[in-house]
């Protein structure tokens, strides 16, 4: 039975970045997640870096936060950003009035908008609608929440904190009033433990209901659906937004090798948040929408569809949940609920995590009676110290490979710790460029225990081929260095059951044609399907 | 609404089957090259994330096009190659392959001194100095410059005669015609005649595919403009069709132009064609006939270059020459000979194209044939300086083994 | 251009049918727009190795009566179908293609399956195998207790700790060794291009597969059985054959990840096999603008050809399914886009795919309508010098029963069957 200052629950964005925090201040942290990071929302978005513009006419102060995230980030979370800036487009069938209105309301937030000539934005971004009659840039970009999640923890452990995934949290440990700790069950071993801690923050997004109601507590979360469609390569070097009211499908974001169209939005039972699937209403309405802005859309080959759950906290009866506010909710539970040694942080979204996580880390440190500044806003995450991508890598190898480029893309500067000595050059995921020695790496130091946690800190399996090629190579190396290879091989199951997951509700064409021919290999080639 | 989830980005139709790495003669022997499947589809989605994923490896493609006919998904993958190596490339070509790629400049300043010329590159002292300070290999062997070219021949020889014909083709010589093979052109008029067609010249440029190759993609580009400009001047204006004798000149210019040079010839582009195919359809149709000599005997093998299995039309030359009464025909493997214009010139390269030719030449060699058969000249001059065998054009064949006075005669010519 | 028959698409049913007729006098034209299947075989043929209801088939021919009416093999009838498995091994011996069937055969003399190991230490039930694989007579008893795998240094392809598990769940104690040989390592060089066939060029001189043989040799003292990667005979299975000799133990060559290097061994000597026959391969060439008149096809047209029109007695549409482009999908519709075709599927696209990966796949079943002689409709209306063999047939999930290779096959002897006799 170990004690820790504090317990984090939840391994998205909110927990990773307040246990960071937490660690960084000098507490001893626990993080606990159920699952792998970045499995609930923090992986279900567009992986935008909002500049705070979509927010300016609606939700000033969520504008303000975003752009002032928005900086920060840039700085401290390089290798996770891709700083594309972004433009907010006026069709005809639009106001061009509203484009006034957001522009006075950005710059009243700190946004640098700047209206330019819609011919000049077609030059900027040659895939925007040709028929646009406005246009304003803004510093909108993109943000990978698997790196940026992962470079949190990693920072975490580097200071001290402990991590358990596949640890889920089934009940705390009370003394009257007072939390003294959680009960946890290992989800492999099937063991319950006792962890104890001084306090513990709820950080589990949606699920963090439930967790709350763990306590006798109840935050009253409105679980809103959000469909997105991800398209096999980028086709916008710019974030391309419409400037309205925020409506459906009207944002698409350029990451990594990929762009992003989204979203939907539709309030869900909660007992649905754990399997969300794409409808093919929802397909059709993001790919109509979709082609609005970029119309090349119309004839790209979509790669997948998911979708997430936003954890926005209700506070009317909305039934669509657009007019919640997306702001930060941070909630001493001693003080709202007479619940002492319990905080919850909720709301808010993947663009201002590290805010949310600095309240949450300051209501901790204030009820621990721990004076220690937040550094978080300053001190870069680990592999974000160096350049940009070439830069970076050129520091590092005279003359990096393609996959050590790769590597640096999503490693940042850490990637000068991958070993690509003796067979560990080979490349496994051909889409991503991903080598043995990053898949080797993740599972010795990222916490990576199956295929789908390897995908989420590589992207294996992301590509074109969504692991036709490369999660039976994966596979075999995750039996190599974990000598497991019957796990292993139940691992790659689960891996293709949750990549075809993504591509049935957009099975048709090229995309029918490549899973008729992965299931050909995994079936018949293969014979995964047979014992 | 999308029907068919499939980009006009060609690339994306790469459902990652691999199939491509399996007929690419140079992944084969160069561990350098990244290979089709990395280099075309899989690189092109990392180089539109950011120009840092060109890898100016992408150069030891030797534009085949073997993985664009072997490929189920129709991905033209040898065109992303070169389209991303114009794209991006910062390497700037040096003199050698300035050189190289300007087969027509190079053949007009060897032309006047072309008996002083010859010697020297077949010399062993001057081979060494350009494989020093040139990197042109040297155990190349290098093809003859002619000092009467085609053209000179064709005014003073020939032109008069053509306008008695009232059918007629342009001829698109090529470099290879004019310089090094004037023959090949003489047997061109010489059967084109005999079936009742008279020959036109063009005021042509060098096709331009060397200097793709080498990275002289403004150059390339101006030849293919004013090839195209030329060609729809006689094509639609007097609805004529262009007739190349080498398979990489039509190639180059049907395909290449719009696909990797986006020259738009779509006008123009089912107008050029290749001896053998515009011949084999007038006798498929029973607009020709044609007459051979009764005492003509070969034991031929035939080899169908890269850039005419990608265009598919080896089969023609196959049934022309295979209706020759004394001929016996063997079809060479499908291999490359390695030496893919001026790919097998290049000191770096040389070793490679021998290793990927290497099949070929052994069954050329197991078969010992008269002569081998083939519609490209580099081919012939990797084959003939690798094997010893003669390489003949399929038109220079057909014009010795036709008996043209009995041919004008059925085509009523005269 | 004229031939006696013409056939669109070039992979093992095209094959089959094209060496038939040209054997039997036909001139053959065949289009092949880029490679195919077989290029993924897994080694070896399946037949059936499960009815459409699921129950493990162990004797193909005595579970055909099982089949629904609209199955290809229900088409042909079982007196034909008896024919042609029977003649399905000596016509591939003829055309330079070893395939072998299980150990014991079942009721009648009829083929048993027999069971493939796979790369993932899984066993398939099969047919015929190509040289390269071992077929067992039963998927519970393996007559070997010892096993060494051996894989090359740094080739991902192969997964020798999957075949050992999958070994080891059989009551086989097994070993797991890697070897390098030099120019192997060179390969290793170029980061992307580890693959088989890349391994199989290597392997191919001779100096290369003495030196890993005689490695082998070494290591393999004392071993009941040895298991090496399919990468060996790309162009000469004599390979094969020298290893299974210099080897002091059982030989079996387990597959790798695609491609395939039997699959395309067997492809090779097809195609080779019908041009000796004297038959004209279409590489890299799409059919399109055919004419139909009348209900007869009377030419079709290439996009390298132009405007040549190509013109035969017969037509056969061998040009697979979704992944050989025989049938295109769209949001709503499965369509043959040379011929436009009638075919077989729900209009509700969210029932043409299970949610389940592994599960059976409806859209696996959709294809061309056929009558019985695999004669296809254009609106309703029978073409009548036209067939369609392979997987564009429908009726028949063949990746859940297991009868890829088997219907192409069946169907492509039965046609040219049909197009000799002149029904």
């Amino acid at each position: 039975m170990e004690e820790f200052d504090v317990i984090v629950v939840g391994g998205g964005i909110t927990g990773a970045g307040t246990a960071r925090d937490c660690a960084l201040r000098g507490l001893k942290v626990l993080l606990i997640e159920r699952d792998d990071i970045a499995t609930g929302a923090t992986g279900r978005n567009h992986g935008l870096l909002h500049s705070g513009a979509r927010y300016a006419v609606t939700d000033r102060e969520s504008a303000a936060e975003c752009i002032s995230e928005n900086m920060i980030l840039k700085k401290v979370a390089r290798h996770c950003v891709d700083d594309t800036s972004g433009l907010f487009i006026t069709l005809p069938e639009d106001d061009l009035g509203y484009q006034d209105t957001f522009v006075k309301a950005c710059l009243a937030a700190g946004i640098k908008a700047e209206v330019i000539d819609p011919k000049e934005a077609i030059i900027m971004e040659p895939s925007v609608n040709p028929d646009i009659i406005g246009a304003v840039k803004v510093p909108d970009g993109g943000v990978d929440p698997f790196r940026l999640c992962s470079a949190n923890i990693v920072d975490a452990k580097l200071h001290g904190a402990k991590v358990a995934l596949r640890s889920e949290v089934v009940g705390f440990i009370m003394e009257g009033d007072t939390v003294k700790g959680v009960k946890v069950l290992d989800r492999s071993t099937r063991q319950v433990s006792e962890y104890y801690a001084q306090i513990v923050v709820n950080a589990a997004g949606i699920w963090g209901h439930h967790i709350a109601s763990l306590a006798g507590v109840n935050i009253g979360m409105f679980p809103a659906k959000g469909a997105l469609l991800i398209f096999a390569h980028r086709v916008n070097g710019m974030v391309i937004n419409r400037c309205r009211k925020p409506a459906n499908a009207d944002i698409l974001v350029p990451g990594d090798t990929v762009c992003v169209i989204g979203t939907t939005s539709t309030r869900v039972p909660y007992e649905e948040c754990d399997n969300m699937v794409v409808t093919p209403e929802e397909v059709d309405l993001l790919l109509s929408e979709g082609a609005l802005l970029a119309p090349c859309l119309a004839h790209t080959r979509i790669l997948r569809g998911y979708a997430g759950v936003r954890p926005l906290v209700s506070a009317d009866n909305d039934p669509s949940g657009r007019n919640i506010s997306r702001g930060i909710v941070c909630l001493d539970h001693e003080t709202r609920d007479g619940i002492r040694g319990f905080v919850s942080i909720t709301g808010g979204k993947l663009m201002t995590y590290r805010l949310m996580a600095e309240m949450a880390t300051d209501t901790v440190c204030r009820k621990l009676g721990v004076d220690a500044a937040c550094e978080t806003a300053r001190a870069p995450l680990p592999g974000s110290d160096g350049g940009g991508l070439e830069e970076t890598a050129k520091k590092i190898w005279d003359f990096p490979t393609m996959a050590q480029k790769a590597s640096v893309g999503r490693f940042g500067s850490r990637a000068a710790h991958l070993d690509f000595e003796d067979d560990k050059s080979g490349v496994v995921c051909e889409c991503e460029e991903v080598t043995v020695a990053e898949v080797d790496a993740a599972v010795e130091r990222l916490d990576v225990c199956d295929l789908v946690d390897l995908r989420r800190r590589t992207r294996v399996g992301m590509g074109t081929c969504q692991g036709e090629l490369c999660a039976c190579r994966a596979a075999g190396r995750l039996a190599k260095a974990t000598g497991r290879a019957a796990k292993a091989r139940e691992d790659l199951k689960s891996f293709m059951r949750e990549r075809w997951k993504g591509m049935y509700p957009i099975a048709w064409g090229e995309t029918l044609r490549e899973g008729s021919y992965t299931q050909w290999v995994y079936s018949e080639v293969l014979g995964l399907n047979e014992d | 609404m999308q029907e068919k989830n499939l980009s006009f980005n060609n690339f994306e139709q790469c459902i990652k089957c691999t199939i491509c790495t399996a007929y690419c003669p140079v992944v084969a022997v160069n561990p350098l090259y990244p290979g089709p499947k990395q280099a075309g589809p899989d690189g092109e989605r990392l180089r539109l994330k950011n120009k840092f994923f060109f890898d100016e490896n992408l150069k030891y493609c030797m534009n085949c096009k073997r993985c664009e006919v072997a490929c189920p998904s129709g991905v033209k993958i040898a065109d992303l190659i070169h389209s991303a190596r114009r794209r991006f490339s910062r390497n700037i070509p040096d003199l050698r392959d300035r050189l190289l790629a300007n087969t027509d400049l190079l053949g007009k300043v060897a032309r006047p001194v072309a008996p002083v010329v010859n010697s020297i590159v077949s010399s062993k002292p001057v081979k060494a100095v350009m494989d020093v300070m040139m990197d042109i290999d040297k155990a190349r062997a290098f093809p003859k410059y002619q000092r009467k070219g085609f053209v000179r021949w064709f005014k003073k020889e020939a032109a008069d005669n053509q306008e008695a014909y009232s059918k007629k083709v342009v001829f698109f010589h090529g470099c290879s015609t004019e310089f090094q093979h004037p023959e090949v052109g003489k047997a061109f008029v010489r059967v084109m005649n005999a079936i009742g067609f008279g020959v036109k010249l063009v005021d042509e440029e060098c096709c331009g595919v060397a200097m793709i190759s080498n990275g002289l993609w403004n150059q390339a580009r101006r030849h293919a403009e004013h090839n195209t400009r030329v060609f729809r001047e006689v094509v639609t204006g007097e609805g004529l069709p262009v007739v190349a004798v080498s398979s990489t000149c039509a190639f180059t210019m049907r395909d290449e132009y719009p696909d990797v040079l986006d020259v738009d010839n779509s006008d123009v582009r089912d107008s050029i064609t290749l001896a053998e195919k515009f011949i084999f359809e007038k006798v498929d149709s029973g607009e020709v006939r044609l007459a051979f000599k009764d005492d003509y005997r070969a034991r031929i093998a035939y080899h169908c270059p890269c850039h005419n299995e990608k265009l598919g039309w080896g089969i023609f030359t196959k049934a022309l020459v295979g209706m020759i009464p004394g001929v016996s025909l063997t079809i060479l493997d499908s291999h490359c000979c390695g030496m893919a214009g001026t790919y097998g010139f290049k000191k770096e390269n040389y070793k490679y194209s021998q290793e990927i030719g290497r099949p070929l030449f052994e069954q050329i060699r197991s078969l010992s044939p008269d002569f081998v058969c083939c519609e490209c000249e580099t081919c012939k001059w990797q084959i003939e300086m690798s094997t010893g065998y003669m390489v003949l054009n399929p038109i220079v064949i057909l014009a010795e083994a036709l008996d043209l006075e009995a041919t004008a005669v059925a085509n009523s010519v005269r | 251009m004229r031939s006696d028959t013409i056939i669109i698409g070039g992979g093992l049913s095209s094959l089959v049918c094209g060496i038939k007729l040209q054997k039997a006098g036909q001139r053959c034209l065949i289009v092949s727009a880029g490679q195919n299947a077989l290029h993924f075989s897994s080694g070896a043929f399946g037949l059936l190795g499960k009815l459409p209801d699921g129950t493990a088939v162990k004797e193909p021919m005595r579970s055909l009566s099982f089949l629904p009416e609209e199955h290809p093999y229900s088409k042909i009838g079982v007196d034909k179908m008896a024919g042609y498995v029977s003649e399905t091994p000596a016509f591939f011996e003829s055309c330079g293609v070893r395939l072998h069937s299980a150990p014991i055969a079942g009721e009648g003399g009829f083929p048993a399956n027999g069971y493939r190991l796979t790369p993932l230490g899984s066993l398939k039930p099969a047919w015929l195998a190509m040289e390269d694989v071992t077929l067992l007579q039963s998927k519970d008893n393996i007559p070997w207790s010892k096993a060494l795998i051996v894989n090359f240094f740094g080739f991902l392809d192969f997964n020798s700790g999957f075949i050992a598990e999958g070994l080891s769940r059989r009551g086989v104690d097994c070993r797991v060794e890697t070897v390098s040989i030099g120019d192997v390592e060179n390969l290793r060089k170029n980061p992307t291009e580890m693959r088989s066939v890349g391994i199989a060029r290597v392997m191919g001189k001779e100096n290369n597969w003495k030196e890993f043989g005689s490695k082998v040799r070494k290591l393999s003292a004392g071993e009941d059985l040895v298991i090496l990667p399919e990468v060996f005979g790309l162009g000469d299975p004599v390979i094969i054959q020298w290893l299974r000799e210099m080897i002091p133990a059982e030989v079996m060559f387990v597959g790798t990840m695609p491609p395939s290097v039997p699959g395309i061994r067997t492809q090779m000597r097809l195609k080779k096999a019908f041009e000796v026959a004297g038959g004209t391969f279409l590489s890299g060439d799409t059919a399109v603008n055919p004419t139909v008149e009348d209900g007869y096809v009377t030419s079709i047209h290439t996009t390298n050809l132009g405007s040549i029109s190509l013109d035969a007695d017969n037509y056969v549409l061998a040009s697979g399914h979704l992944f050989g482009k025989g049938l295109e999908s769209t949001p709503s519709k499965v369509v043959e886009p040379v011929f436009g075709l009638d075919t077989d599927f729900p209009s509700d696209r969210k029932t043409w795919c299970d949610e389940d990966f592994f599960a059976r796949q409806a859209y696996d079943g959709y294809g061309v309508v056929c009558d019985g002689s695999f004669r296809p409709f254009i609106g309703g209306k029978s073409v009548r010098n036209l067939f369609v063999i392979g997987s564009e047939v429908g009726g028949c999930d063949s990746l859940y029963e297991g009868s890829g290779a088997g219907v192409a096959i069946m169907t492509a002897m039965s046609v040219a069957g049909n197009i000799l006799s002149g029904k």
